[in-house]
């Protein structure tokens, strides 16, 4: 390849080989754009060559869906520009290219400062507007700041205050993508839809691609397992949650949304975990308001207090009393204070009739509150991962095994017993953490050595088809990647799977992008 | 044993909005919060109080929104609260300030011990601690970082030094304030919220406590602001450019010639 | 308020207990009148004494501040030495007192104290020197108690202490009791023209705003200053001056005991050395304060952080350099990954050259750096350790 955007692979990149899932690949080229003509020079040389595309934007996924399958890389940490703002209705839309770094953004928001150099007039005005205007958010909000807004549309992320507000999906309003062949293709939310399963895509050229969506019926739960698929539905939603394979996202415009003024948290102590549940399972629907569950179980709580003891990163963290056995966190989003008060008490009522004692609880009512919370939410996986780099150092082979899977309301006392007792059977260490009130915990294995490590793998396996007879989802946010690709099959079945291949190819004919991703390519479709 | 506990409104950013004409801080009180360091004294003031019994009260002088803090701090566990409020109090200097709330602590009678933060974070003066301690005459320590015992005679505590650490003990009544590595402070619980909500909250007037005015407010201070002023910030720096290699040379090149 | 008997004057002659209807005079064990609780402050013992000795003494406001003269500082010590501090203020006591043309005296309590001379020699004309074995370590109130004393005794108009965690706990016990105001932390002290007022200027709001304070109808007028903040004279051996040794001081136990003491800094204080090294949120990662260590290390220097840091327990409280940590003065500053929060620009005002390393183009630091570098500060730190080691 002659083309100087792309750069053969040396050592210096190796980074770019791996991400957070800590898998490693390969590649013999890697570029990085700084436009969306620059990805698009780079896909047409691909697709001359035939050469596969892995596009990459932070590194921060859990599914390897950025870990290259050979061929080149495309990284889109370059394209970090917040390049239009829209004032319309009422409402703030902005317009991002891909690598823009969550963090970076909130801060953006929060702080009404963007690099406006570029904008045209019109985004200009918006942002005069903007400035003058009360504060606003943009609601998504995985646990890793660091992630970008692409990656986020990719895998179509979700963080814990998805629980009021949903996924990314649904404060995205338009996506532009460079398809493999260099065409480019934008959709806007309330643009094209399918007439039944029959989808024309029209691209931005003018030209056309006609595909079959798939027919499987989507859990009806937190999902990002596998293409968005639904009968007339918005051809928006096709695009966002494809994890790298459709093609590669150059531009994304984000809906704001207005600040709540008052945002309070509560975490509520409890003697034991069944208790949580049945809080959980009274709080959905009595409290208004809620913006996250979240929840973090004995384990996880154990590790916490070891390494408060240990490391005085964590010394900061309030102390956890012996007796306290689950925490779940709940975060109250309102308009007034009197009605926060209220919510805070009708949470405590529920806390109490589940068996709870409300002088068991931590509430935060102001910033510096709010904040030592968070460090205590964000605590959690760290210090699991501390523990998992110390028992990694006497068997290498070992890493987390961490599960991201989503059942129905209905299930919640279900899954977590089945989660409990088949750890018991395999007498296999666990943390668990996650986000309860969407019925979506991440059980993480903690195996001591390669033996308990291969025997958590295959549980893994038992869960998934456990979870999808159930109704559920195998990844509810982190995506599939190449990681969970087996359990994808498990949930939908082949026929289905065959039916994403096909939509697949329509766009990718050559079968180049995210290679690995959700599945692998078969003959024929 | 009686506590008192002083705690102190202030903004919870250090952004700045001055009166042109008093050349006074405009208090808004929207986002205000308790002054960080106030947070752990209220929390070792509840901690002796679970320890030996007794009551705590929280004190301020402000504008009748502190009572918000104040209930906070009531959620917090601590059991009553005085406010003192007058416009004659505005514009107080620490003297002014701290002789208010030595008559707040005479309200209240016969206390075992104050505690106050080790400072506030926007004046950042550590006085009153030590001015109410004389307004009163009480003994005092200044930034206790443990209490190692206590009881309704004595404290003995470990206090932070200009090169090190001090081992003093304390007759009571008398006067502490405290750092912020005395301990961490607790969450208020649901119950705790529940709780301020209705606790006994007084709030008293200049007149009430039998304040000379003389002695109060801005009348009452003796240092006077008369200028405030933002810093000039228009310095502009050289740039080293160039590769990396080329801006440590230059930088080793300044450490050699300023050494 | 009361009745004032100054020693330095009565010569103990009893008049003054004839003249008193109150019953409230007598004659002390050493020959002094002395008052006691029955004074109604009639003030007929005032015009009674033949050499002057007695005054009635209003209040803080109403006082007579023309009786006050002299510029004082209060030099505080550590285990019999002065600190630095005492002659830095003594450099700054040294203008002001000659631009209002009185004395400088520096004022030292302790036990042992070391070459008081220096004090003379760091610009003062007169030192008055409390040494007992009571006074070997700084404690509150016995050490306010003898300064409230001498300061109603003799009056000195303006009294300047360093705003070390000692010096920030006794003055203002002082100013409370001899009712007057304290400035802390100033920045710039200077005396007024016309009024020959002191303006005290100091950072408020962590910096965001500075404000100029005076302290027009109480004395003296009072301040501390931050180690570090004011430069200290070149000392002049040749300078003269008295050492005044106060006799017969009594320090009373007071209801505070030293039980023991843990000396921690030991010459290791990071505002001792000439080159600091700064690391800030920048650095990334607990592990990146390797480098920060190891180039503060080759370059001779010691190495600071600012709070995020601190609060995130990659480095001790003696490191962190800031409004709450310490103020430093190097002659070299390298400021590595520090955006420059208001609060810690406040405390590195005193640096004579500021290196500053970091990404953002925009960081604040940048406004008062002598140097800027945009790039990464571990890329700086491995190039800088990387030369340096080469070199050795």
């Amino acid at each position: 390849m002659d083309l100087k955007l792309i750069r053969p692979m040396t050592e210096e990149f190796a980074e770019y080989l791996r991400d957070e899932s800590r898998s490693v690949g390969s590649a013999e080229h890697i570029a990085f754009p700084r436009t969306q003509d620059e990805i698009r020079e780079i896909l047409k040389a691909c697709y001359a060559s035939g050469e596969k595309v892995t596009v990459q934007g932070a590194r921060t996924g859990l599914a390897a869906a950025a870990v290259p399958y050979g061929g080149c890389i495309v990284n889109l940490n370059k394209m970090n520009r917040v390049t239009a703002m829209r004032h319309e209705g009422g409402d703030y839309y902005i317009t991002l290219q891909p690598g823009v770094v969550l963090s970076e953004l909130k801060k953006m928001i929060g702080s009404k400062k963007f690099d406006t150099t570029d904008w045209d007039e019109a985004s200009n005005a918006a942002y005069v507007d903007f400035c003058k205007d009360g504060e606003f958010f943009f609601s998504p909000d995985p646990t890793e700041a660091s992630a970008t807004i692409g990656g986020m549309v990719c895998c179509n992320a979700s963080g814990a205050r998805s629980y009021h507000y949903g996924p990314t999906r649904g404060h995205i309003t338009k996506v532009t993508m460079v398809l493999s062949d260099g065409r480019t293709l934008t959709e806007t939310r309330g643009g094209e839809c399918a007439n039944g399963y029959d989808a024309v895509f029209t691209c931005d050229d003018g030209s056309k691609i006609s595909a079959k969506l798939p027919t499987y019926e989507m859990p009806k739960t937190k999902n990002a397992s596998g293409y968005y698929a639904a009968k007339d539905m918005e051809l928006i939603d096709v695009l966002i949650g494809s994890d790298g394979t459709l093609g590669v996202v150059s531009e994304i415009e984000v809906k704001l949304l207005p600040l709540p003024q008052i945002i309070w948290g509560v975490s509520l102590l409890f003697e034991n975990e069944q208790s949580s549940l049945r809080f959980v399972d009274q709080l959905r629907g009595s409290v208004e308001g809620v913006a996250s569950v979240e929840f973090f179980d004995s384990g996880a709580l154990d590790i916490l207090r070891e390494q408060k003891k240990k490391s005085t990163a964590f010394s900061a963290l309030p102390v956890i009393e012996p007796f306290v056995n689950t925490v779940v966190y709940v975060e109250l989003h309102c308009d007034t204070e009197e009605q926060a008060q209220q919510r805070l008490f009708a949470v405590g009522d529920a806390f109490t009739a589940a068996g709870g004692k409300e002088e068991n609880s931590w509430v935060a009512r102001n910033q510096s509150d709010l904040d030592r919370l968070m460090f205590f939410r964000h605590a959690v996986p760290e210090s699991v991962n501390m523990l998992i780099d110390q028992r990694k150092q006497k068997d290498p082979t070992i890493t987390k095994l961490g599960a991201d899977m989503s059942v129905p309301d209905a299930h919640l006392f279900d899954v977590v017993k089945m989660y409990r007792d088949t750890l018991k059977e395999n007498n296999l260490e666990s943390a668990t953490w996650g986000h309860v009130g969407n019925n979506h915990l991440h059980v993480n294995v903690l195996p001591n050595n390669g033996e308990e490590y291969a025997r958590a793998k295959e549980l893994f396996k038992v869960w998934a088809a456990n979870v999808s007879k159930m109704g559920g989802a195998v990844s509810a946010e982190h995506g599939v990647g190449k990681l969970k690709a087996a359990f994808l099959t498990i949930m939908y079945g082949d026929r289905h799977i065959d039916e994403m291949r096909a939509l697949k190819r329509a766009f990718d004919p050559k079968w180049q992008l995210g290679v690995g991703n959700l599945f692998t390519e078969k003959e024929g479709i | 044993m009686k506590i008192i506990v002083c705690i102190k409104q202030v903004p919870s950013t250090n952004e700045v909005r001055m009166d042109p004409v008093t050349k006074t801080i405009i208090r808004d009180s929207r986002q205000a919060v308790i002054n960080p360091f106030d947070t752990y004294a209220i929390e070792e003031a509840v901690r002796l109080k679970e320890q030996l019994g007794g009551t705590v009260y929280a004190m301020s002088m402000g504008i009748p929104a502190t009572e918000r803090l104040l209930r906070d701090a009531m959620a917090r566990g601590v059991d009553k609260s005085l406010l003192l409020t007058d416009r004659a109090f505005a514009g107080a200097d620490t003297l002014a300030t701290s002789y208010a709330l030595s008559l707040g602590a005479a309200q209240l009678g016969d206390f075992d011990l104050i505690i106050c933060g080790k400072m506030a974070v926007d004046g950042d003066t550590a006085q009153i601690g030590p001015e109410l301690s004389a307004q009163l005459g009480i003994p005092f320590i200044t930034d206790v970082c443990e209490i190692l015992e206590a009881s309704e005679k004595k404290l003995r505590c470990k206090k932070v030094t200009d090169n090190g650490f001090a081992e003093v003990e304390i007759t009571l009544p008398a006067l502490i304030t405290v750092s912020k590595d005395i301990n961490m402070p607790r969450f208020p619980s649901i119950s705790g919220v529940r709780f301020s909500l209705t606790a006994p909250f007084r709030s008293c007037t200049a007149a009430d406590v039998g304040a000379d005015t003389e002695r109060c407010g801005l009348t009452g201070s003796p240092t006077q602001v008369v200028r405030s002023f933002t810093p000039d910030r228009s310095h502009k720096a050289q740039p080293l450019t160039g590769s990396m290699a080329e801006i440590a040379d230059a930088a080793l090149k300044i450490y050699e010639e300023v050494r | 308020m009361g009745i004032k008997i100054d020693r330095d004057l009565c010569i103990g002659c009893g008049t003054c207990l004839g003249a008193c209807g109150s019953g409230a005079l007598e004659l002390s064990g050493d020959g002094y009148a002395v008052v006691n609780d029955n004074c109604v402050m009639c003030g007929m013992c005032v015009d009674a004494c033949p050499v002057g000795a007695i005054t009635l003494e209003k209040d803080g406001g109403e006082s007579d501040i023309s009786a006050y003269h002299g510029v004082w500082v209060f030099a505080q010590q550590t285990e019999g030495k002065i600190l630095p501090v005492a002659y830095e203020l003594l450099g700054k006591g040294r203008e002001l007192a000659d631009a209002l043309g009185v004395t400088l005296t520096a004022v030292c309590f302790g036990s042992n104290v070391q070459q008081p001379e220096k004090l003379i020699h760091a610009g003062a004309d007169k030192v008055i020197l409390a040494d007992d074995p009571k006074l070997g370590f700084a404690m509150d109130l016995p050490y306010a108690d003898l300064l409230t004393k001498l300061i109603r005794e003799r009056k000195p108009e303006i009294v300047l202490y360093g705003a070390t965690a000692f010096g920030r706990s006794m003055a203002p016990r002082v100013a409370a009791t001899v009712k007057t105001g304290l400035t802390a932390d100033c920045t710039i002290l200077e005396i007024d023209g016309e009024t020959k007022l002191l303006r005290q200027t100091r950072p408020a709001f962590g910096g965001n705003l500075m404000a100029t304070i005076i302290c027009p109808n109480t004395r003296p007028q009072m301040a501390t200053v931050r180690p570090g903040v004011m430069p200290a004279l070149e000392p002049d051996t040749s300078r003269t001056g008295e050492i005044e040794r106060l006799t017969g001081v009594e320090i009373p136990d007071t209801a505070v005991t030293l039980l023991n003491t843990i000396t921690e800094i030991t010459g290791d204080n990071i505002t001792d050395y000439d080159i600091l090294v700064v690391g800030g949120k920048g650095v990334g990662a607990k592990k990146n304060m390797k480098y920060v260590k190891r180039l503060a290390e080759l370059l001779g220097g010691n190495y600071g952080v600012s709070r995020p840091l601190i609060d995130a327990g990659w480095a001790e409280y003696k490191h962190q350099v800031g409004q709450t940590g310490c103020s430093v003065a190097p002659k070299l500053l390298l400021s590595l990954g520090v955006s420059g929060a208001i609060q810690h620009l406040a405390g590195i005002g005193g640096a004579q050259t500021i290196i500053a390393v970091n990404t953002d183009p925009d960081a604040p630091i940048f406004n008062v750096a002598h140097y800027a570098v945009v790039g990464d500060c571990i890329e700086f730190m491995q190039e800088m350790i990387a030369k340096l080691e080469a070199k050795q």
